[in-house]
């Protein structure tokens, strides 16, 4: 059927409209400001942790979000392009976006709470939760010491400089 | 039909530029997506980022408890400086929540890799390297298992399976809670995450991979790459039984001979003597 046809059908002016929605919906999909809320974060080369980062992202900085990648966010941050996590964003509000970003496999609108946005996968914060009320004597206060456990940057470099190591 | 498909995905479209452009809430579609989405992700997914550090975790906290964590802060800042420099030169730089690296309060030398990036290494092997470069090997080693996922990889593929099964049904129903099955599972896969690199040990192959890969990376580091080799020729020296590290990571002649033969020769420079004197004023 020609395009002129369609147009002289109600529902041909509906398929244009859709299609325009699409095409519309995909430039809208990821396109957003979201502020860096945690600290110790870096622009990554790649939608994963290998690799060495491209540069740190301090709490507070806003990033201009291009496209969403599952957990992974590619932004730009002064003049830089590179990926970060989503635990970056935790508790913040995610761009807005609507129904088209869903539909393009862009980010939805983000709960609250981290945890709870991370519901729906397998191991979770509520999976450790249940595991702990089920496993009392596991020592998670020891855990979450050790997780504390963490070198600045300024010291690091010093020990570095200092052992006639690489930076 | 095909009229009607076709103007079924226009509509939906075009109420997703209306609403998209209007700011609408879409709690109720997120909801309707947040239901579907594991389903078609049970298809099949490896496990993720935070789900390697959630299993982690769980493994650190029965590693402390049984052991006791040695918390002298001059010792734990060393470990952790060491293990941070020899960290951002090996092929996995940063995990989900970072390395953290942990003395455990033991005579027994032994390091376990947690996975998501805990490490611990006990005071006994602390004890039992000569100098920094030697621990910067232990650590390098430990790193590599992490960057390697052998922790991770020792979950069981039915196990995993039928927690990706389980995705599709319980959790999907119960969005923000965590469905018993899935409690379950996860302390399934700890028990295979434990039993690899607290009981067994790893594999051959794991061993000398994460071998091969601490020479790498002590050599972009700056320490001695034959650092490992030493430790190792040390510790086959020693009669240590089927216990501790000889059973998790053991020095046999393989071994060995496989990591002699990977391992670069070259000098101590002039700087390994300021590390050794650094190591050496660490008390224990």
């Amino acid at each position: 059927m020609k395009i002129s046809a369609w147009l002289q059908k109600p529902w041909g002016w509906l398929v244009i409209l859709g299609l325009a929605a699409l095409l519309c919906g995909a430039a809208l999909a990821a396109a957003g400001t979201m502020k860096v809320t945690q600290s110790n974060q870096s622009l990554h080369a790649e939608p994963n942790f290998s690799g060495t980062p491209i540069a740190p992202v301090p709490p507070g900085a806003e990033v201009n979000v291009a496209t969403i990648s599952g957990d992974w966010y590619q932004v730009e941050y002064q003049g830089n392009t590179g990926w970060m996590h989503r635990q970056a964003f935790a508790q913040t509000q995610a761009p807005k976006v609507g129904l088209p970003g869903m539909l393009f496999g862009g980010g939805v609108k983000q709960t609250k709470s981290d945890e709870v946005a991370l519901a729906g996968k397998g191991f979770t914060p509520e999976v450790e939760a249940g595991y702990r009320q089920k496993n009392p004597n596991m020592n998670y206060a020891q855990v979450d010491r050790v997780e504390s456990y963490k070198v600045a940057p300024a010291q690091l470099q010093a020990f570095i400089k200092e052992g006639g190591l690489n930076p | 039909m095909r009229r009607r498909i076709l103007l079924g995905v226009c509509l939906v479209a075009a109420l997703g530029l209306v609403g998209g452009c209007a700011g609408m809430d879409y709690t109720s579609v997120a909801n309707i997506a947040l239901k579907t989405a594991p389903k078609v992700a049970a298809a099949s997914r490896p496990i993720n980022d935070s789900e390697e550090y959630y299993v982690g975790r769980a493994v650190a906290a029965r590693i402390l408890s049984a052991n006791r964590l040695y918390t002298d802060p001059q010792l734990t800042l060393y470990v952790n400086e060491v293990g941070e420099t020899v960290a951002r030169k090996s092929p996995m730089p940063n995990t989900y929540k970072g390395y953290h690296f942990a003395v455990l309060d033991t005579s027994e030398p032994n390091a376990f890799a947690c996975p998501g990036g805990i490490i611990f290494v006990t005071k006994g092997l602390v004890l039992m390297c000569g100098n920094e470069d030697e621990l910067a090997a232990v650590l390098a080693h430990e790193v590599a298992h992490v960057a390697n996922k052998d922790g991770i990889n020792s979950i069981s593929k039915a196990r995993w399976t039928e927690v990706l099964t389980t995705l599709g049904t319980e959790t999907a129903k119960q969005y923000g809670g965590a469905g018993g099955q899935l409690v379950t599972l996860f302390e399934g896969s700890i028990d295979d995450v434990f039993k690899t690199i607290v009981v067994n040990g790893y594999s051959r192959g794991a061993e000398e991979a994460a071998d091969a890969q601490a020479v790498k990376t002590l050599q972009k580091a700056g320490y001695d790459p034959a650092a490992l080799e030493a430790l190792l020729t040390k510790m086959a020296s020693k009669s240590g039984g089927a216990t501790g590290i000889y059973k998790t990571h053991p020095p046999t002649a393989d071994r060995l001979a496989k990591l002699k033969s990977e391992t670069p020769k070259g000098t101590p420079g002039k700087m390994e003597e300021v590390r050794t004197k650094r190591f050496q004023s660490i008390k224990m």
